[in-house]
C-alpha cells in the first residue's frame, strides 16, 4: 500500500446524537449499526428501522426494516444495506426497498457488510465468516472460514470488518486480540494485535477488538468493550491514539464504528443508543 | 366378642409405631435433602457477581466467608455451552495485571487456584492465540468466592460463570447463614 505516514490525531467530543427514547432520532430498545454516505450522510440501523441524519445530526428520514438490523452499509451507488437475520435487505435513499438478498442455508446472522468492486461482501456471525457475492448475488467464496478455528473467534458474537480504497479486508479477530487482513479471494495478507491489559496499544480483555473500520489514509479504528474505547492504529498497526475511553456505557459492546471523508468519528454507544461523535482536531487546535 | 390386650402388648405396639413413624420420619427428611426440596438457592439475576449492569463495583464474596462449613457449600459452576473458550478469559486471568513472556496476563483471579484452563482439540504449538481453552472449576478448591463470576460476566466476559448451591454438602439449614447476609436478597428456598 501507498499510504501517507500516520500523523498524531487528537479529537474533540462533539455532542452525542440519537439515544434512548421515543423522540425522532431516537432509538427504543437498540442501536446497532452505523454507516456513511455520500455528503457525510449517516445511517444508523437498530430496531427495525433504518433512520438517516445529516452531518449536523439532524434527522432526515426513516423507514422500517422487515427484521431487526444488525448493521448498515452503504455502496457507491447510493444503496443502503441493512444486514438482518439471514438476509440483507438492500434500500434506495428514500427507504424504497430494492430487493432482499438471501442465501439460505449459508447465510446466518449478518452483522456486517461491505464492498469492493461489484462485489458485496457479508460478515456471517452464524459462520463466523465472511461471505463475498457477486453484483447478482451469486455466491464467490468466503473469506475466514479455513481459519483453524473454524473461523473468526468472536465471543461477542459478531462479526465486523471494513474494506480500504485498495480492496483490503481488515476482519477484527477478538478471540484472538487481532486484526487481519484478507485479499477479497480469502488470502490472509497479515495482521497485527496483541494482548495487553494495561497497555493501551494492546487489545484488552477476553476479546477485543469487537469493530473496526478504516480511514481513506489506511488508518485503522477499533473499539473495544469491558472498558469501552476507541482507538486509531497506523497501517502498519501501531497505536496512533486513544480516541476516547470515558465517554460510553460501561456495559457497552460491540460498538460499531465508522468514519467519515473528513476524519470524523461516529462511535454506536449500544446501551444508551447514543450516536458519539469524535472530531478530528487540526494541528493547531490540538496544540 | 371384645379383645383384651395386655400392658405388654400395648406398649409393644406403641414402640412399633412410634419407631416406623421415626424412620419415615428420617427417610422423609433424607428423600427431602435427597431431592432438594425447598432447598437454598442463588438467584443468579440478583447476585451482584453475576447480576447484569452491575458493572465496576465490588465483588461480594459472603458466600464464602459466612457459611457455616469450613469449606463453603457454594462453588462456581462454569456452563460450557455458553464459554466462550478464549485464550484469555477474565475469570481465570488478572487482566490487568502486567503481561509475562508468555504474552499472558501474570496473575491469576482465583485466589485458592481453583480452576484448570487446558487447550482443547488440535493443540497450534506455534500460536497459542490459534487455540479454544476449556476452563475447568475443580470444586474439591473452589470456595464459592464468586472473585470468577464477577469477572465473567457481560461484558467482560460471556456470563458463564455463576455461583451454586451445592446440595449434596449444603447442611439446609433452617435459617441459611449466607442469606442472612445477602446484600442482594439473592438467596431463596427454591423447589428443587
Amino acid at each position: 500500500m501507498t499510504l501517507a505516514a500516520p500523523v498524531p490525531l487528537e479529537y474533540r467530543r462533539a455532542t452525542p446524537w440519537a439515544g434512548r427514547g421515543n423522540g425522532p432520532g431516537q432509538f427504543r430498545s437498540a442501536l446497532r449499526g452505523i454507516a456513511v454516505g455520500a455528503a457525510g450522510i449517516v445511517f444508523a440501523a437498530g430496531d427495525s428501522i433504518v433512520k438517516v441524519f445529516d452531518s449536523a445530526g439532524v434527522l432526515v428520514r426513516e423507514w422500517p426494516t422487515e427484521r431487526s438490523g444488525f448493521c448498515v452499509a452503504s455502496d457507491d451507488r447510493e444503496r443502503v444495506w441493512v444486514g438482518e437475520l439471514s438476509q440483507v435487505e438492500v434500500f434506495a435513499m428514500d427507504g424504497e426497498r430494492l430487493e432482499v438478498r438471501k442465501d439460505p442455508p449459508r447465510l446466518g446472522r449478518v452483522t456486517a457488510v461491505g464492498f469492493a468492486g461489484e462485489d458485496a461482501f457479508f460478515a456471517d456471525a452464524t459462520a463466523r465468516c465472511i461471505h463475498r457475492y457477486d453484483g447478482a448475488g451469486v455466491f464467490l467464496n468466503a473469506i475466514g472460514d479455513k481459519h483453524r478455528k473454524g473461523g473468526f473467534h468472536i465471543p461477542n458474537g459478531v462479526v465486523d470488518f471494513a474494506i480500504d480504497e485498495e480492496d483490503v479486508i481488515h476482519v477484527a479477530n477478538p478471540g484472538m486480540h487481532r486484526v487481519e487482513r484478507y485479499s477479497v479471494d480469502g488470502g490472509q495478507l497479515g495482521r497485527f494485535g496483541h494482548f495487553d491489559g494495561r497497555d493501551p496499544a494492546g487489545f484488552s480483555g477476553c476479546c477485543n477488538p469487537t469493530n473496526v473500520t478504516v480511514d481513506a489514509r489506511g488508518r485503522v479504528i477499533v473499539t473495544e468493550k469491558a472498558g469501552p474505547r476507541a482507538k486509531v492504529y497506523g497501517p502498519d498497526g501501531v497505536l496512533i491514539t486513544v480516541v476516547a475511553r470515558d465517554v460510553f456505557d460501561p456495559g457497552a459492546k460491540n460498538m460499531d464504528v465508522v468514519v467519515d471523508r473528513t476524519g470524523r468519528i461516529y462511535v454506536v454507544d449500544t446501551v444508551s443508543l447514543e450516536i458519539q461523535v469524535f472530531e478530528p482536531l487540526l494541528r493547531d487546535e490540538a496544540a | 366378642m371384645s379383645e383384651k390386650y395386655t400392658r405388654r402388648e400395648v406398649l409393644g405396639h406403641a414402640a412399633r409405631g412410634l419407631a416406623l413413624s421415626g424412620l419415615g420420619g428420617v427417610t422423609g427428611l433424607l428423600w427431602l435433602k435427597a431431592h432438594a426440596t425447598n432447598a437454598w438457592a442463588i438467584d443468579a439475576g440478583k447476585c451482584i457477581n453475576s447480576q447484569l449492569g452491575a458493572v465496576g463495583v465490588e465483588p461480594c464474596q459472603r458466600c464464602a466467608t459466612d457459611c457455616v462449613l469450613s469449606l463453603s457449600a457454594i462453588r462456581a459452576v462454569n456452563e460450557f455451552s455458553r464459554c466462550g473458550r478464549c485464550y484469555v478469559c477474565p475469570a481465570y486471568f488478572k487482566i490487568t495485571s502486567a503481561v509475562g513472556v508468555d504474552g499472558l496476563p501474570s496473575e491469576k483471579v482465583c485466589p485458592r487456584d481453583a480452576i484448570q484452563r487446558q487447550p482443547i482439540g488440535w493443540i497450534d504449538p506455534d500460536d497459542p492465540a490459534n487455540n479454544f481453552y476449556e476452563y475447568t472449576i475443580d470444586e474439591a478448591l473452589c470456595n464459592g468466592c464468586g472473585l470468577c463470576v464477577m469477572e465473567c460476566k457481560e461484558p467482560a466476559g460471556l456470563g458463564s460463570v455463576r455461583l451454586e448451591v451445592r446440595h449434596d454438602v449444603c447442611l439446609d439449614c433452617n435459617r441459611c447463614s449466607i442469606a442472612a447476609v445477602c446484600p442482594e436478597d439473592a438467596y431463596d428456598k427454591a423447589p428443587g
